[in-house]
């Protein structure tokens, strides 16, 4: 185990007086290696907070440039990113907010053929992608590999998020029907905002080992109203993802 | 009999605004073909044109999720429907 410096004792003092996380959390914080698919809408709240609690190492992947059109909403990139790579632009912002931690970046497309190689040694992955299919092969390999997997969406003013722990709960693939058309999805900045603060939190929580993780419950969140609720999803004995570890 | 259909912002505009609609049946494709009956722009909300559910249509009854074969899972007088869509942004 990692042993913090003065300077991170300082960083960190505020975090560190809550009774649930302490020194021995903060410690366990530095030693965690945390993967996150997406350095967009959910991929800037999400690296933002982990890297201001001081997880470890962090690697982002998002294949993409910063457009104008992504400011409303992707917090980690600024008007001057603007035809700058996503990867490059979170490297610049995480590492100047927090340079005791160690941030790696890469910009490219998360494939079938990739994805087992850019996750492997890593404790947990964060969903912080834009579709479907890129979130099914991130949930395959989080089961195949035995890593905690991190779900999020949004869109408008609405989002979700749930926690999928391999060979225990219900996976993001338990209720899936079929193929689902791509949009350009309406959100405004705020939504994101709110589901990757959560799942961060979630992240921080299971790192440290503290309070009740969305296991096997999508919490569903609306901004317009203001309102959270709470699904059971159950373990489809069926599923084409999880059912091999049930 | 009564069961209360919650329906999802998106979709208010083929129930008159109504975010809940009170409607009957045993089970949950029962209840949804009496909601269609009153809305009819319901159907293409939730069907496709051969009668299956859309695969981005979520249905949970009393907050848990009724998939597989929702159509066909059983309610009861005082049950709730919430019909939500999966999410795909980031």
């Amino acid at each position: 185990m990692a042993i913090l410096t003065a300077n991170e004792l300082e960083r960190y003092d505020r975090q560190i007086m809550m009774e649930e996380i302490g020194q021995k959390g903060q410690e366990k914080l530095k030693n965690a290696r945390a993967f996150i698919a997406g350095a967009g809408g959910l991929g800037s709240p999400i690296s933002i907070y982990l890297a201001a609690a001081g997880v470890g190492t962090i690697r982002i992947v998002d294949q993409d440039r910063v457009d104008l059109s992504n400011l409303n909403r992707q917090v980690l990139h600024w008007n001057d990113d603007i035809g700058e790579t996503k990867a490059g632009s979170a490297l610049a912002k995480l590492a100047d907010l927090n340079p005791t931690i160690n941030v790696e970046t890469s910009c490219e497309t998360i494939t079938d053929k990739n994805i087992s190689h850019l996750v492997a040694g890593f404790d947990l992955i964060v969903d912080a992608m834009d579709n479907f299919p890129t979130r099914y092969l991130l949930n395959k390999a989080a089961l195949d590999m035995n890593i905690p997997f991190f779900h999020g969406a949004v869109r408008g003013f609405e989002g979700r998020a749930m926690t999928i722990i391999p060979g225990k709960t219900a996976c993001l693939r338990c209720m899936y029907k079929g193929p689902i058309p791509e949009e350009k999805f309406p959100v405004i900045g705020v939504a994101p905002a709110v589901i990757g603060s959560i799942q961060a939190t979630e992240v921080i929580k299971f790192i440290i080992g503290i309070g009740d993780l969305l296991e096997n419950r999508m919490l569903v969140y609306d901004g317009l109203t203001m309102n959270f609720a709470e699904y059971k999803i159950k373990k489809n004995p069926n599923c084409d993802h999880c059912s091999y570890s049930m | 009999m009564s069961i209360k259909v919650h329906i999802h912002k998106t979709h208010r505009q083929s129930t008159d605004g109504k975010e809940v609609v009170k409607t009957t049946g045993n089970s949950v494709g029962e209840c949804l073909k009496n909601l269609v009956e009153t809305y009819p722009g319901m159907q293409d909300v939730l069907f496709e044109k051969n009668g299956k559910l859309r695969n981005l249509i979520e249905v949970y009854v009393n907050h848990e999720s009724a998939y597989p074969d929702e159509l066909k899972k059983a309610v009861k007088d005082g049950d709730e429907i919430h019909l939500t869509f999966m999410l795909a942004g980031g």
